[in-house]
């Protein structure tokens, strides 16, 4: 009796209205699934801005919603690299702050009163929603099966490898990249399976959104030529592709140099010069494809195809001897270091320090991706059964993108949306295979009875479907527990891994309550009330972007690791010893130094452990004034304790780090928790730098840099003159008494 | 341009002759060796070093000879003669006076010992006593091979010890052997393909093998290879009991067999779905069919959880497992 409702429901028109319906509903379910399960880190702690990065992009931010677009894009910031200052318009991604900016300006205008604060902290979630539905479109430009777009949808918006990138409050450039990566590969696809301008020009409309959004837009800058590139090897020219090729970039190229900061990079670099190789083979292809319908003849069709291949040799050694003279730069060290895996821990210290570009070990790419991971080459394999064109360029992205995220751990990123097209191509066949009730051929079995000779030797056999119940329940069931698993999986990766801001770490007490460690905020807020507003802080690199953002108070050097020689300066002063750096530090105009110790909490993510960063990069200025060697022991070891080498105990960080640490222990009883080692008796004498400020649990320490002394002396005699005074004044007392006047 | 060199060479002979006859010793031992690095002895390092030195001297102490088994001094010996090659045949500036050299140990034991040299190689640089470039501290500058290294970053480090100046630039004589045979192998190559093509071109363009190309690159990049590849980890390491430890403690650590079992792993999960979407619903048999879902079915499962109890013991508060393992 009630299936007749449902059958009304499920045929015909209203069927595919009321399925349309569905996939709405489910769509949007989705999307907020994919918002809801960011929000941990605004529930547990507060709507706050994470890590490192965002706090920039957030005072940028800022300012262009205070002083407008223009002054924005003109923007020279004073109070970053001091004393360089630095052209912030013209050397960022602008696309989102833009983005928020005009969100905000929206809500203005609709009267809904938000603080732009809040907008940064949502935008990543919001993003990730529009990240799903952007993915459920390309996957069913792949799969004519229904349920492959929802599930991809569906992996999308909870796989940890993405909501890495991408909670509330982590408002950085990948919050919106991603979306546009996908969206980007969705109408490229289109456009090649329709051959339009139209969807050639939307596809260059968002690649150059991308590009003002995110650096990584050179992995779509060279993806796209090489899936053109690779149709064209295997002999799949055609009118459609040479539409949407030009189309693309010609279009997104001029959009792509409106950005400055890239200004002419696609021209004069190499990372850009496959798009433009490929867009002039693709010429050669299209000219000898259109003599060829005029020549017959199959000795002229080959000179016509050897022609093609001498020119297109030549080209390629023109390019290269452009590259060797030195007219089109040579790949970027980032991107270079991606191919020579050695090559970034020679030349370039700087890069090979920062964590996230460290390669992956096999347990991140399954901590990240849980099942998909082996559903993923499954998915690839199904993509050989058609290989049609959109087929082929899941396959170049698959094994590409591998192999990046192999490399450089950050990369998992570009990885994610590929994992779940070809996760969800899988899963979508065994589900549709053993899904349906009733026996007999499956939905797609039509489509795959013409197999030819030349497909997989799995698929030459014609589709019968599945006979017994029990192969459907067997399946079915077990495939509902995995997909359960994956929904656990993610929702703990999340909440236990993904969800610290970092900025406020939490721990738990003995009793399982919890407790949160607020220093770094405890500290820049002590850095904003009680110095003046141009005191400059130097610390190292890392900090740089916090202290602009959340003290507002200038810095000597901070993410934005542009001046290589700056940092090393700032390396040294903290690697020397205090006659060494002072002279460093008065050069600098600084007035506050900023450390951070971990020592007393266990904290590792602390100075001491980043410190022989700061020495190799410094070395790397200054091989004669400093060298790595000298802060191992003779046995190789990096050792704080009685063991450490001289230079390392009269290095400025060491000594800041462990001034009057002492006095939190009993005699000899001083404990550095991260190290795990016993601290010497004596704890280190500073002359040249006066204890300012140490928060609650130690982590940030703050020492004011010591005006020249009052008499004209160093202030090693100084201070040796203060400790010593009153002994030296009870022995050698000779003399009359003068009377003392202040 | 002759009568230049001529004036300079008088100026030299008769600058030498005026100063002192010791201070020949330069010309002396230059007019040794035309470019590449001389052949100290003993007694010739003993005279070489002794002051007054008017020039610098660059002492590479080696141990070349097959039975010391020094790897690094035999790798390091052509790129010392490329340093000392590029060196007395580029320009130099005016009065600036090198001598590239060489001490192995089979002809300078005693030298060996009076320094007390544990490791070979080492570089010692002598700065000048006298004449325009005399250093106060005459003692040589030391450099310690901490490993491989290359001639361009030995010759950076060399000439930040030498005065000030334009210093020739370090040439790497270009090898032609390897261009003429980089051009012939792939002129073969090409002949061969276009000989080979009818039976080359279907191998090529067959499916399969690209799809298990494919398979294989991406089963191992993501089982971690290219960690392995970067941090040089081991195959296994023995587990203090005379067996192995397959896997390595700690969440971002493993070992080259680990990745392999890993890999395997992953690779039997993608084939049981493979087989499950793909080959069984070809089945015509329904017997077969319902035995064959059932044991892949059977892999699917022990294999997830197999998986799920290696990542357990890797990521110690994982809270997930599924039954069997």
């Amino acid at each position: 009796m009630a299936e007749t409702p449902v059958d009304a429901l499920l045929k015909g028109n209203t069927g595919r209205n009321t399925r349309g319906l569905l996939r709405i509903i489910i769509l949007v379910t989705i999307a907020a699934a994919a918002v809801s399960s960011r929000l941990f880190s605004v529930i547990r702690f507060e709507s706050i801005i994470h890590e490192f990065d965002p706090w920039f992009n957030f005072r940028a931010t800022k300012y262009l919603v205070q002083h407008g677009f223009e002054s924005f894009w003109d923007w020279f910031d004073d109070r970053t690299w001091h004393p360089l200052g630095r052209v912030t318009g013209g050397t960022l991604y602008p696309g989102l702050m833009v983005t928020s900016g005009v969100i905000y300006h929206i809500l203005r205008f609709l009267t809904i009163p938000v603080d732009i604060r809040n907008i940064c902290v949502l935008l990543a979630p919001a993003f990730s929603g529009l990240t799903a539905f952007a993915m459920y479109l390309l996957t069913c430009e792949m799969s004519i099966s229904p349920s492959a777009g929802l599930l991809a949808a569906a992996f999308m918006g909870i796989t940890p490898g993405y909501i890495s990138r991408s909670v509330a409050g982590s408002y950085d450039n990948e919050a919106i990249a991603i979306f546009l990566l996908v969206f980007t590969f969705f109408l490229w696809i289109k456009a090649v399976k329709n051959g339009s301008i139209m969807w050639g020009a939307l596809t260059a409309l968002f690649y150059g959104y991308m590009v003002s959004a995110w650096g990584g837009y050179v992995f779509i800058t060279n993806l796209i030529p090489l899936h053109v590139f690779v149709l064209l090897c295997m002999g799949r020219y055609s009118s459609r592709l040479y539409i949407s090729y030009t189309t693309w970039y010609a279009l997104g190229t001029l959009a792509s140099m409106q950005i400055p900061f890239v200004g002419f990079l696609p021209i004069r670099n190499s990372d850009h010069m496959s798009a433009l190789g490929v867009f002039g083979l693709i010429q050669l292809v299209a000219f000898a494809d259109f003599v060829r319908g005029f020549i017959p003849g199959k000795q002229f069709q080959r000179l016509l195809t050897a022609m093609v291949i001498v020119v297109f040799g030549v080209a390629f050694a023109g390019l290269v001897l452009l590259t060797v003279s030195g007219v089109i730069a040579p790949w970027s060290g980032r991107f270079y270091s991606l191919w020579d895996t050695g090559y970034a821990k020679i030349h370039i210290p700087i890069i090979a320090s920062v964590s996230e570009h460290q390669p992956t070990a096999w347990p991140a790419f399954f901590f990240d991706l849980n099942l998909l991971i082996w559903l993923f080459p499954a998915g690839v394999y199904m993509c050989f059964r058609d290989l049609k064109d959109e087929h082929v360029f899941v396959i170049i992205y698959a094994v590409l993108a591998s192999y990046f995220a192999g490399v450089m751990v950050r990369l998992m990123l570009t990885l994610t949306p590929i994992v779940c097209v070809a996760a969800a191509l899988a899963l979508s066949t065994i589900l549709d295979t053993y899904v349906f009730a009733s026996r007999g051929p499956s939905p797609q079995s039509k489509a795959q009875d013409e197999t030819s000779a030349e497909g997989l030797r799995s698929t030459r056999n014609p589709v019968v479907g599945i006979s017994s119940y029990l192969s459907k329940a067997v399946v079915t069931s077990s495939v509902v527990i995995y997909l359960l698993l994956f929904v656990a999986h993610c929702t703990w990766v999340t909440s236990n891994a993904y969800s610290s801001p970092s900025v406020v770490l939490a721990s738990r007490m003995p009793d399982g309550s919890q407790f949160i460690i607020d220093d770094y905020r405890e500290a820049y807020y002590w850095l904003r009330q009680n110095t003046p507003d141009n005191a400059k802080i130097m610390s190292w690199w890392d900090y740089g972007y916090q202290i602009g953002g959340m003290a507002d108070r200038p810095t000597l050097v901070d993410n934005n690791t542009w001046n290589n020689t700056h940092i090393a300066t700032v390396g040294k002063a903290m690697s020397s010893r205090e006659e060494v750096s002072y002279p460093i530090l008065r050069q600098h105009d600084v007035d506050y130094v900023l450390v951070v110790f971990g020592g007393l909490l266990g904290y590792s993510g602390d100075d001491i452990n980043k410190f022989l960063w700061m020495v190799r990069i410094a070395e790397g200025i200054w091989p004669d004034e400093v060298k790595e060697r000298d802060y191992f022991t003779a046995r190789g070891e990096y050792r704080v304790d009685d063991e450490a080498t001289p230079t390392m105990r009269n290095s400025l960080m060491y000594k800041m780090s462990y001034y009057n640490y002492n006095a939190l222990f009993q005699q000899g009883q001083a404990m550095d928790r991260v190290r795990g080692s016993r601290l010497p008796a004596e704890g280190p004498q500073l002359s040249t730098l006066e204890e300012a400020f140490t928060s609650e649990n130690w982590i940030i320490r703050i020492y004011k840099v010591k005006d020249l002394d009052n008499l004209g002396r160093d202030h090693n005699s100084a201070t040796a003159f203060e400790r010593g005074h009153k002994r030296k004044r009870a022995t050698k007392r000779k003399g009359p008494r003068v009377l003392r006047t202040e | 341009m002759k009568l230049f060199t001529l004036i300079i060479a008088l100026f030299y002979i008769v600058s030498s002759a005026c100063a002192s006859p010791e201070l020949g010793k330069f010309e002396r031992y230059q007019s040794l060796s035309r470019s590449i690095p001389i052949d100290l002895d003993d007694s010739s390092y003993e005279d070489l070093t002794s002051k007054p030195r008017d020039y610098h001297v660059a002492v590479l102490l080696t141990a070349a000879e097959a039975r010391y088994g020094c790897i690094l001094c035999r790798e390091f010996q052509p790129e010392w003669e490329l340093i000392s090659r590029s060196w007395n045949k580029g320009p130099k500036p005016d009065g600036l006076k090198m001598l590239f050299t060489t001490l192995d140990f089979s002809n300078g034991k005693a030298t060996f010992q009076k320094l007390m040299l544990q490791t070979a190689p080492v570089l010692l640089v002598f700065p000048p006593t006298v004449g325009p470039f005399a250093k106060v501290d005459d003692a040589p500058i030391r450099f310690d091979f901490s490993g491989p290294i290359s001639a361009d970053q030995l010759y950076v480090w060399i000439n930040r010890h030498l005065p000030e100046g334009p210093k020739p630039p370090l040439v790497r004589p270009i090898n032609y052997m390897r261009l003429i045979s980089a051009v012939t192998i792939l002129m073969g190559v090409l002949t061969l393909f276009t000989v080979l093509s009818p039976y080359v071109l279907p191998v090529i363009q067959n499916r399969n093998l690209w799809a298990a190309f494919s398979l294989i690159s991406i089963l191992l990049f993501t089982s971690g290879h290219m960690f392995n590849h970067i941090r040089k980890v081991p195959y296994v390491v023995g587990d203090g009991k005379g067996g192995i430890s397959y896997f390595a403690g700690g969440f971002s650590n493993q070992f080259g067999m680990e990745t392999q079992i890993i890999a395997a792993i992953y690779a039997i999960l993608s084939f049981a779905t493979i087989a499950l979407a793909v080959k069984v619903p070809r089945i015509a048999d329904s017997k077969a069919q319902q035995v064959a879902v059932l044991i892949w079915g059977t892999v699917l499962f022990g294999m997830y959880s197999f998986l799920l109890s290696v990542f357990r013991a890797k990521n110690g508060g994982y809270p997930f497992f599924l039954p069997p393992f």
